[in-house]
C-alpha cells in the first residue's frame, strides 16, 4: 500500500469509529443528549478508540480493535447500523455496475459522493438521521420500519429481515424453497386439456412423448401415429421424455402403457409429471438463474443480487405455463441462460454447446439464434482475425458436433441418411398458416384492419413474415457485428509473448441482452406460427433487463409492463385451462413483491402514463369480459381486444430493445466517426468511460486506464470500490502498455 | 441485549398500570404515546393522536403487516385446488342445513351422513355465510345436492376460510401493539398468522380453526390488556362456536374467578361476579336458547357429545394413549412368541390392534381404558396447573396454565384427534419467546405436532406443499428465537438433555424419508410378490399391517416429543415461582 491508501483507510476507519461512538451514545439511552458533540472524548468512548490513535496507526489489528468493544448482534440489530456505515447516497442499490445499465448513474460519481459523505461525517460528526434517531432509546425500536423511497418492495424488506436475523446464509435456500413451493402450488391446479377427450393438450402431449419414447425404437419415434400428438420437438426432448417415461412407468407401469395409457388422468400419473417439471426446472433453470445474478450481477451487493434473484424465481408467466399449464420452456430457457453466463465468464465454447442443448431441446430457442450467432461472430471479430479464426473454427467444430450427437440415433450408421428428415420435418412445420390462435403479434393485431388470408397467398405471406422476421433483428445484428468491429485488437506486431491469453471478457458482452431481446421479439411479432405461450422467449431477457434495474428507471417499468402484459396476453389460454385463481394470485405476490404499483405513483413519466392506461385497459378489459357475454356476431371479440391491448407493449418494447442496443453500443465507443477509436481515447470515451468500466462484471476497458489517473485508480480500490477493477487492471496492464 | 430481558408476552408495563389505574370496565389507551412514536415515523405519530374510544378499531397496520397479509393471501388461493377432506363436504353440508331448513330442524336432519354436530352459535355463522352462497350458486345450499365439487363452492368456501381467518390476524395484530418486545411479538404473532397447523388443516383439509382461534385470541389479548369481562365473554362466545375449547375451560374458570371476581384478600367482588356471570348466562341464552325454547336441547347435547367413540383415533393422535398403544402391540408381539408367561392375551385385542386403529381400540396385553380413566386423569392433571393458576394470576400464569390444560386434554383424553394439537400450540406460542426454557418446549411441540398433523394430507400432492412450507416456516420462526434467547444449558443433566433434544429434532427428516420411501418399496415388493404367486391371498392379508407402519412410526415419534414437551412445560411451570 502507497501513502496515499493508507490514509484513506485511517479516514474511513476514523469515521467508523466516530460512527460507532455515536451509536454508543444511543444505546446508553437518554443519559447522553442527542447533540453532544461527536468529538468530545467521554467515558464511553474507550481511550483507545480516540480519534487520533486511529489515524496515526491504522493497522489491522487495531481495525479488530475497534469493532470489538460493542457486541456485534447490537448492530446487526439496530437498523441504524446502516446509518453507521455512512452511506445513504449509495443505499439500497448498489452503483449500476452491471452490463444492464451502461448508461445509468457514473460509478465514480457516485464514489466521490461516498467519500464527500465520509469526510464530511469526520468534520462534522453530524448527521440528521441519526440525530432523531439518537432521540429515542433504541431497544423500544430495533425493528422499526423505514419508510424511505428505497424500501417499497416486499422482497428487499424481507431481505432486510433476514439480514437483521442472521439469516444472510439461508437466504438463497428458503427463496429457492419458496419458489418450488409456489411452482408446485401452481401445479395443484388444473393443466392444459385436462377432462377434454379425445384429444386433450399439451400435458397429453408431453406424457404421450413419454409413452412412445419407451416402447418404440428410436427410428419411430416421429413418424408413430401423427395425428394424435405426434413428436414435434427436437431429440433432446425426446431423450429427456425416454428418462421420464422409463422412471415413470418403474413406479406404475400403467401410466405409459403404449396406446392404453391416452387420457390417463390418474392423480398419481399427475402427481409424477408436474414432478417431472419440477425436477428439470430445479435442476437447470434455477442454478442458471442464480449462475446469472452471480456472474452478471457480480459486482453488486448480494442483496441486491438476491433482490434480483427473488424477481427471477417467481416471474409469474413462466410459472403459470410451466406448472400451470404444462410445458417444459424452462429447460430450454435455463440451457440459454447457462449459454449466456458462459460467455460472461468467457468460456465460449460451453455456452455455444449449452445453446445448442437449448435449440434441441425445443426449436423456440432459434428466436435467439441470430442474437447468440451473431454474439460468437462479433466476438471472433473482435479478438482480431488470428485468435478470431481459431475461435470461429473451435466453435464450428463444437457446435457441429453436439449438433451431430444429438441427432445421432437418426443418423449413418445407427440409421440410413433420409431418417434425419423425420424429425427435421416434424420441427419445422412450413405447411402451417400464418397464425392459429389469436396471438399478440403483428400479424393477428393488423388482421383485425388488414384481412392478411385474403390479401396474399400462403407462400408469399411466409416470404414476407420472413424478411420483416429478419428486418426486425437486423438492428442487433448490426450493432453487434459493428462493435465487435469497431472494438477491435488490433493484431499486435510483437508476437504472442505479450499477448499470451485473449482477454477473457469483451467488450460487446451488454449488449447481448439486448441483442436477444430484440431477436427474439422480432421472431414474435413477425414470424409465422407464433402460440400466445411463445412470449416466454422473449420475456427471459427482459427480465434479465429487470433484474439489473431500479424502480425508477425506464428499463424497470417497461420490464414490469412487459412481464405483467405478457400474463395478461395468455389470459385466454390460462382462461381455458382453469387457471384464473392462480393468475391472479401470481401476478399480485410478484408485483407485491417488486413493489410496483402502477395506480400509486405521484411523478409520472411518460412511461408511466401509458403503463397506467395500459393496465386501466387491462382492468376494464377483465370486467367487461366478467360481466358481458360477447355477442353473437363477434364471438372473438375478446382474444382479439387482448390482442390489440397486448401487441403495442411488446412493439414498444421491441423498438426500445433497438434504441437501447445501438444506445449502448454507441456508449462502447463503437458508434463514431473515428474509425480509431480504440487507438485514441480522447473525449469520446469522456462519456464512454462509465459504461466501459461497467462492461461484464465491472472490469475496466482498456481505453479507461488513460482517463483515470493511476493514483485515482489506487484510491478508489482502497475504499474498497472495484476489487475487480484492479485484478482487471494488473492483468490488463501489459496490453495497454504496448499502445 | 445490554437491558434486561423484556418479557414478550406480557403487555408493556405502563398500559397494565394505566388500566389497573382507572376502572377494568374503561377502555386501556390503545397505545401509550412515547413508544407508539418511537416505533414508528412521523406518519405514526399522527396515528397515535388519534387514540379515542374504539382506537383499537382503526386500521393501524404497517407496511410488513400488508406484506405478511397480501403475500399468504396470494400463496393460500394457490392452495383452492388443492386436497379437500370430508370436512368439506360437511361444512357445505351445514350450509344447505341452516339455509333451506327452518332452526327447528337443524340438529334433526340426517340427510346427509355429516349431521351438524356443533353449538349453534356455528350454526348461526353458518347460516350467515349461506346467504351470499346462495347467490354465488343456488346449488351450494342444495339440501339434496350431496357431495358437490364445482368450481363456484370450492372457491366460496375457502375464500370464507381466508376472510374469516382475518380474526385470527387482527388479534395477533393487536397483540404487536403495546407489547412489552414488539420485535419478538411481532414474529410469534406472524408465526401464528402463518402457522403451517392453519395452512394444513384450514386451507387444505379445510376447517374454520383460523377464524375460531382468533377468537381465542382475542380473548387472551383482552385478558392481557386486563380487559377481563370481555375477555371472558369472549371465550363464552367461543365455546358456543366450537365445544372443543371446553378443554380450555377451567384455566380459564379459575383465572377469571381468582383475578377478576376475588379481591386479593379472597373476599368476592359481588358486581364483577354478577357481571361476569351475566354476560356468560347471556351468551349460552343467545345461542342454546331457540332450542332451549323448543325442548331441543337434550338432542342438541346428544349431538355435541358422542361417547360412542374408541380411545384412538383412525390414525392415533400423538398422545400418551398412542405410547400406551405402542407398547401393547410390543407386549403382544412378545407374549405371543411366549418369552412372558406370565401375562394373557385378549382375543379381540389382537384383532383390534393388528387391523384396528379405526374405532374402538381393545388391548391385548395390557388392561383396556375406560372414559372415566382418561376423564379421572385429565382433571387430575388439570386440577395441579389450576392450583399453581391460583395462587398465580398473572397473565404469564394463566397463559401458561390454559395451555397445560389443552396439553392435558390432548395427552389424555378420550378419543383425541390430531388437529386438536392447535389448542396447544396456539397459546403455547405465546410463550416461546420467553426464556430458553419455554422456547425449547415451542420448538419441540411445535415440530412434533406440525409433523403429527402431516398424515392428514395424504395425498402425495400436498406433499410437497406441506413438507416445504412447514420448513420454511420452522426456519423463519424458531432460527430468530433461538438466537435471542438461547442459553447453554449449566449443568451435566441439561447438557445431556439439550444433546437428546436436538437428536430428536434431527430424526424427523429421516422419519420422512422412511414414510415418503416405504410405500413406494412396499408396493414394488408386493407386486413382485403378486407376479411370483398370483392367486394367493395370503400375501396381502400379510402385507396388511405393515400398510400402517408409517403412520404408526410418526405416530409413536412425535408422541414422545410431545409427551416431553408436556412434561417439560408442567415442570417448567410448576417449579417457577413467578
Amino acid at each position: 500500500m502507497d501513502e496515499f491508501t493508507e490514509g484513506s483507510y485511517s479516514s474511513q476507519a476514523q469515521s467508523r469509529s466516530l460512527r460507532r461512538t455515536s451509536f454508543m451514545s444511543q444505546s446508553s439511552a437518554q443519559t447522553v443528549p442527542a447533540t453532544w458533540p461527536q468529538r468530545v472524548t467521554t467515558p464511553v468512548l474507550r481511550h483507545r478508540l480516540s480519534a487520533a490513535s486511529v489515524r496515526s496507526d491504522a493497522s489491522e489489528t487495531d481495525r479488530s480493535e475497534i469493532v470489538a468493544p460493542v457486541p456485534r448482534r447490537h448492530h446487526i440489530l439496530q437498523t441504524e447500523s446502516r446509518h453507521w456505515l455512512g452511506t445513504p447516497p449509495l443505499s439500497p442499490y448498489s452503483p449500476p455496475v452491471s452490463p444492464f445499465s451502461a448508461t445509468a448513474t457514473s460509478p465514480a460519481r457516485s464514489r466521490k459522493r461516498i467519500s464527500q459523505t465520509l469526510s464530511l461525517n469526520n468534520l462534522s460528526g453530524h448527521d440528521p438521521r441519526r440525530a432523531s434517531s439518537a432521540a429515542h432509546p433504541p431497544s423500544l425500536h430495533p425493528y422499526k420500519e423505514h419508510k424511505s423511497e428505497d424500501d417499497r418492495s416486499m422482497a428487499r424488506r424481507w431481505l432486510r429481515w433476514m439480514h437483521q436475523e442472521n439469516l444472510k446464509a439461508w437466504i438463497v435456500p428458503s427463496l429457492v424453497l419458496a419458489s418450488i413451493w409456489v411452482k408446485w402450488a401452481v401445479g395443484l391446479g388444473s393443466y392444459s386439456g385436462q377432462g377434454t377427450p379425445p384429444m386433450y393438450g399439451d400435458y397429453e402431449a408431453q406424457r404421450h412423448w413419454m409413452e412412445l419414447t419407451i416402447h418404440l425404437p428410436t427410428r419411430r419415434w416421429y413418424t408413430y401415429d401423427l395425428q394424435y400428438w405426434g413428436l414435434d420437438y427436437p431429440p433432446l426432448t425426446a431423450y429427456v421424455s425416454w428418462l421420464c417415461g422409463i422412471v415413470g412407468s418403474w413406479i406404475d407401469p400403467s401410466w405409459f402403457a403404449l396406446d392404453k395409457s391416452r387420457g390417463i388422468e390418474s392423480p398419481g400419473s399427475k402427481v409424477f409429471m408436474r414432478g417431472t417439471v419440477l425436477f428439470f426446472d430445479t435442476l437447470v433453470y434455477v442454478p442458471a438463474l442464480v449462475m446469472f445474478v452471480r456472474v452478471w450481477q457480480g459486482t453488486r451487493s448480494s442483496r441486491t443480487q438476491n433482490l434480483a434473484l427473488v424477481l427471477l424465481l417467481l416471474q409469474p408467466a413462466l410459472i403459470l405455463i410451466d406448472s400451470g399449464h404444462f410445458q417444459y420452456n424452462s429447460v430450454m430457457l435455463g440451457f440459454t441462460l447457462l449459454a449466456m453466463n458462459f460467455f460472461a465468464t468467457g468460456q465460449d465454447l460451453l455456452g455455444a454447446i449449452c445453446f445448442t442443448l437449448s435449440l434441441g431441446f425445443k426449436q423456440m430457442a432459434l428466436y435467439y439464434a441470430p442474437a447468440i450467432g451473431t454474439y460468437l461472430l462479433a466476438k471472433c471479430v473482435y479478438l482480431g482475425p488470428r485468435e478470431g479464426s481459431k475461435l470461429f473454427i473451435r466453435l464450428g467444430i463444437v457446435t457441429v458436433t453436439s449438433f451431430l450427437i444429438l441427432f445421432l440415433p437418426f443418423l449413418p450408421p445407427f440409421a440410413p441418411l433420409s431418417a434425419v428428415l423425420d424429425p427435421i420435418t416434424r420441427i419445422f412445420p412450413f405447411n402451417r398458416g400464418l397464425f392459429e390462435d389469436k396471438v399478440a403479434n403483428f400479424w393477428c393485431a393488423t388482421n383485425v384492419v388488414l384481412k392478411w388470408k385474403l390479401w396474399a397467398a400462403q407462400g408469399a405471406l411466409i416470404k414476407l413474415s420472413t424478411a420483416l422476421t429478419a428486418f426486425g433483428f437486423l438492428p442487433a445484428v448490426m450493432t453487434l457485428l459493428y462493435s465487435g468491429y469497431k472494438l477491435r485488437i488490433e493484431p499486435v506486431t510483437q508476437e504472442a509473448k505479450t499477448t499470451p491469453q485473449p482477454p477473457k471478457q469483451t467488450p460487446i458482452l451488454p449488449l447481448l441482452p439486448y441483442a436477444l431481446l430484440t431477436s427474439s421479439l422480432s421472431f414474435f411479432l413477425f414470424s409465422f406460427q407464433v402460440h400466445e405461450k411463445t412470449i416466454l422467449v422473449p420475456l427471459l431477457p427482459m427480465t434479465l433487463l429487470l433484474s439489473g434495474s431500479s424502480p425508477g428507471e425506464l428499463t424497470f417499468e417497461l420490464g414490469m409492463l412487459m412481464n405483467n402484459l405478457a400474463v395478461f396476453s395468455m389470459w385466454p389460454l390460462l382462461k381455458r385451462d382453469g387457471l384464473g385463481v392462480q393468475y391472479i394470485a401470481l401476478l399480485v405476490l410478484w408485483n407485491r413483491l417488486l413493489g410496483y404499483n402502477p395506480f400509486r405513483t405521484t411523478k409520472r413519466s411518460l412511461i408511466q402514463l401509458a403503463s397506467l392506461a395500459v393496465y386501466t385497459a387491462c382492468f376494464a378489459f377483465h370486467l367487461a369480459e366478467l360481466l358481458i357475454s360477447p355477442p353473437a356476431r363477434l364471438p372473438d371479440i375478446f382474444p382479439v381486444l387482448n390482442v390489440l391491448i397486448s401487441t403495442p407493449v411488446f412493439v414498444l418494447v421491441w423498438l426500445w430493445s433497438i434504441k437501447r442496443g445501438i444506445e449502448v453500443s454507441w456508449a462502447l465507443g463503437g458508434l463514431g466517426s473515428r474509425s480509431k477509436a480504440t487507438q485514441k481515447p480522447a473525449s469520446g470515451s469522456i462519456v464512454a468511460k462509465p459504461s466501459v468500466e461497467v462492461s461484464a462484471d465491472g472490469e475496466a476497458h482498456n481505453s479507461s486506464e488513460s482517463v483515470l489517473p493511476r493514483a485515482s485508480g489506487m484510491r478508489t480500490v482502497s475504499l474498497g470500490f472495484a476489487q475487480g477493477r484492479r485484478r482487471k487492471m494488473s492483468s490488463r496492464s501489459g496490453s495497454v502498455d504496448i499502445r | 441485549m445490554s437491558q434486561t430481558h423484556l418479557s414478550p408476552i406480557a403487555a408493556r408495563p405502563s398500559l397494565s398500570l394505566a388500566a389497573g389505574e382507572k376502572l377494568v370496565h374503561s377502555l386501556p389507551d390503545s397505545i401509550p404515546e412515547d413508544s407508539a412514536t418511537a416505533i414508528k415515523g412521523s406518519e405514526d405519530a399522527a396515528r397515535a393522536q388519534k387514540t379515542g374510544r374504539f382506537s383499537w378499531l382503526e386500521l393501524d397496520i404497517t407496511r410488513t403487516e400488508w406484506d405478511i397479509l397480501i403475500g399468504s393471501t396470494c400463496l393460500k388461493l394457490l392452495l383452492f385446488p388443492a386436497y379437500r377432506s370430508t370436512d368439506f363436504e360437511v361444512h357445505r353440508n351445514w350450509l344447505a342445513i341452516t339455509h333451506s331448513l327452518p332452526i327447528s330442524k337443524w340438529y334433526y336432519d340426517t340427510t346427509s351422513e355429516w349431521t351438524l354436530d356443533y353449538p349453534p352459535f356455528f350454526a348461526y355463522f353458518e347460516k350467515l355465510l349461506s346467504i351470499p352462497a346462495y347467490f354465488v350458486d343456488p346449488r351450494i345450499v342444495d339440501l339434496n345436492n350431496l357431495n358437490y365439487n364445482a368450481w363456484s363452492v370450492v372457491a366460496y368456501q375457502r375464500t370464507t376460510v381466508i376472510l374469516t381467518e382475518l380474526v385470527l390476524g387482527a388479534a395477533v395484530l393487536r397483540f404487536v401493539r403495546g407489547a412489552e418486545n414488539p420485535a419478538m411479538q411481532r414474529i410469534i404473532s406472524a408465526s401464528l398468522f402463518l402457522h403451517p397447523g392453519f395452512l394444513i388443516v384450514d386451507h387444505i383439509h379445510f376447517q374454520y380453526n383460523g377464524f375460531m382461534f382468533g377468537i381465542l385470541m382475542w380473548s387472551l389479548l383482552m385478558a392481557r390488556n386486563d380487559r377481563k369481562l370481555l375477555s371472558g365473554f369472549l371465550f363464552a362466545v367461543l365455546l358456543n362456536f366450537k365445544h372443543i375449547y371446553l378443554y380450555l375451560a377451567p384455566a380459564y374458570f379459575i383465572y377469571l374467578l381468582r383475578s377478576y371476581c376475588l379481591s386479593p384478600t379472597y373476599t368476592l367482588l359481588p358486581g364483577r361476579f354478577l357481571s361476569l356471570a351475566n354476560a356468560v348466562i347471556l351468551t349460552f341464552l343467545a345461542s342454546l336458547g331457540p332450542f332451549l325454547l323448543m325442548g331441543q336441547l337434550p338432542q342438541l347435547l346428544s349431538r355435541l357429545f358422542p361417547f360412542t367413540r374408541g380411545l384412538n383415533h383412525a390414525y392415533w393422535a400423538p398422545n400418551f394413549w398412542a405410547l400406551v398403544t405402542a407398547l401393547d402391540r410390543i407386549l403382544l408381539k412378545v407374549v405371543s412368541r411366549g418369552q412372558l408367561e406370565g401375562l394373557s392375551i385378549n382375543e379381540s385385542g389382537v384383532a383390534s390392534t393388528s387391523r384396528g386403529l379405526v374405532g374402538d381400540t381393545v388391548f391385548a396385553v395390557l388392561p383396556t381404558v375406560q372414559p372415566i380413566h382418561t376423564l379421572a386423569i385429565t382433571v387430575a392433571f388439570q386440577v395441579i396447573y389450576t392450583g399453581k393458576l391460583w395462587t398465580n394470576t398473572s397473565y404469564k400464569s394463566f397463559v401458561t396454565a390454559l395451555t397445560l390444560c389443552g396439553f392435558t386434554s390432548y395427552m389424555f383424553g378420550w378419543h383425541v384427534h390430531e388437529k386438536a394439537i392447535l389448542l396447544v400450540l396456539v397459546p403455547l406460542s405465546l410463550l416461546a419467546a420467553e426464556d430458553n426454557a419455554y422456547f425449547r418446549t415451542f420448538e419441540i411441540a411445535s415440530i412434533a405436532g406440525i409433523y403429527s398433523l402431516f398424515p392428514l394430507l395424504f395425498t402425495p400432492a400436498e406433499t410437497l406443499i406441506k413438507i416445504v412450507y412447514s420448513v420454511v416456516w420452522a426456519l423463519f420462526v424458531l432460527r430468530p428465537i433461538h438466537r435471542q434467547v438461547y442459553q447453554f444449558p449449566r449443568t451435566v443433566t441439561f447438557v445431556v438433555i439439550d444433546f437428546l433434544e436436538r437428536i430428536y429434532i434431527m430424526g424427523f427428516p429421516l422419519l420422512q424419508v422412511f414414510v415418503t420411501l416405504f410405500p413406494l418399496l412396499a408396493r414394488r415388493r408386493a407386486a413382485a410378490s403378486a407376479g411370483v404367486a398370483e392367486h394367493t391371498d395370503r400375501e396381502e392379508t400379510r402385507a396388511s399391517p405393515l400398510e400402517f407402519l408409517p403412520l404408526m412410526l410418526t405416530s409413536v415419534y412425535c408422541a414422545v416429543g410431545l409427551v416431553w414437551a408436556f412434561i417439560r412445560l408442567s415442570v417448567i411451570y410448576l417449579t417457577r415461582k413467578d
